[in-house]
């Protein structure tokens, strides 16, 4: 019976050293491409909601979410030279199906930049419309939901079927959203009058 | 050469896992509210059977029969974290939209089942046929289902906008509930064409 135990113990190192090695080739050829292109994604949509900025500096600390539920992730400077043109925050939330992540710009005249949504598993048809590029909460003005923040003053309402047009049939998931948007402006225009150097109010 | 054809064909409609096995239900109903998503997880799913299938039979004699569940698992799962990686590297959009499911390749039962009753008896290749039979059965009807599904309940395929402006999409099929609905009609489909093959096997049985 013990050699038995043993017979099989050792059986079952094996297949799993072998399955190990096997991952680890993988994961080695793999890692290098899969960061490359989280990168480029990033800077893509950096450059996409500040389209004038030069360059994009990462800030350590010192932006926290006053909310509960919403967490801020990352934050990046926007910048032309000298000036400071905002303040890019990653934040998330949880959203209908999994957390909601969204990368949020705050301009320095205390309005929202823009905002995209980065991760987001929903349904599709409904919640998943939110990163759609096709659908428009704003027929007319062919604004999509993300869009719509764009311009938005930093101390508006913020209140999903009131300022803000929700997603038809999901409304947790146009609620998450919009709670990210606020907070990260809120959050975003806090760091940029502290510390915020030639920019214009 | 005949036997081969045999055991590949088995997969397709006689023994297709999700409509005549009935396993591997409840990833498939997720997956297929895309054509795209379909594709991609039956694909998916084939890579990692075929390799499991392989892998197991060939160290079939070596594999304690106590210990075989576990030993099953590490390999399915092995296989199922590779395909993960490789696309999330080099096909990132797909990786996006089936996020979740790929994981759940570990736990999908085709694969377990079919390693378990056929590739930890049968030789290395003739386990591979199996595999690639189960898994193109298994693809051929996700495929089925999801452009059902998405042609009624969003008006598109692979996403391209077909239908007509006028038309309203029907998000219910969309929508779990529609997803049984149209899993329903191709259990259906299915056990009418292995009826017409097995008559048209007989026909042919008296003609020779």
């Amino acid at each position: 019976m013990k050699k038995d135990i043993l017979r099989l113990g050792i059986a079952l190192a094996l297949f799993a050293a072998g399955a190990c090695a096997a991952l680890a080739v993988v994961y080695t050829v793999t890692e290098p491409t899969i960061a490359g292109l989280e990168r480029e994604q990033l800077k893509a949509s950096l450059q996409d909601l500040f389209p004038d900025a030069d360059s994009f500096d990462a800030i350590e600390g010192g932006l926290e979410s006053s909310v509960p539920g919403v967490t801020v992730t990352g934050a990046w400077k926007a910048g032309r030279g000298d000036a400071t043109l905002g303040v890019a925050i990653k934040a998330s939330a949880s959203s209908y199906g999994g957390d909601a992540v969204m990368l949020v710009g705050v301009s320095t005249d205390r309005r929202i930049a823009g905002a995209r949504v980065m991760t987001l598993s929903d349904t599709p048809g409904l919640g998943a419309n939110a990163v759609n590029p096709a659908y428009f909460v704003d027929k007319t003005a062919k604004k999509t939901f993300p869009g719509q923040f764009a311009g938005k003053l930093i101390n508006d309402a913020f209140e999903v079927k009131n300022d803000v047009v929700a997603i038809s049939a999901s409304t947790i998931t146009s609620k998450a959203l919009t709670s990210i948007v606020k907070e990260a402006g809120l959050v975003g225009s806090a760091w940029l009058e502290g510390n915020a150097s030639g920019g214009t109010r | 050469m005949n036997r081969m054809w045999k055991i590949f064909v088995k997969g397709l409609v006689a023994e297709n896992p999700l409509l005549m096995l009935m396993i591997g239900l409840c990833s498939s109903v997720a997956v297929t509210s895309s054509v795209s998503n379909g594709i991609g997880m039956g694909l998916a799913m084939t890579f990692v059977i075929v390799f499991a299938e392989f892998v197991i039979s060939l160290f079939r004699k070596l594999i304690p029969s106590d210990a075989r569940i576990p030993i099953f698992i590490i390999v399915i799962a092995a296989f199922t974290t590779m395909v993960d990686l490789s696309m999330q590297a080099y096909f990132p959009a797909l990786s996006k939209s089936m996020g979740v499911f790929i994981p759940l390749i570990v736990v999908n039962c085709i694969i377990m089942g079919r390693v378990e009753a056929f590739a930890s008896k049968e030789k290395p290749l003739d386990a591979v046929v199996d595999a690639l039979g189960m898994g193109l059965g298994y693809t051929w009807v996700l495929i089925g289902i999801a452009t059902l599904r998405e042609l009624l309940g969003n008006g598109s395929l692979m996403g391209a906008r077909i239908m007509p402006e006028s038309f309203q999409p029907i998000l219910f099929f969309t929508l779990p509930p529609g997803g049984f609905m149209v899993f329903a009609l191709f259990i259906s489909l299915n056990l009418w064409l292995k009826r017409k093959m097995a008559a048209n096997a007989v026909v042919a049985k008296e003609a020779a």
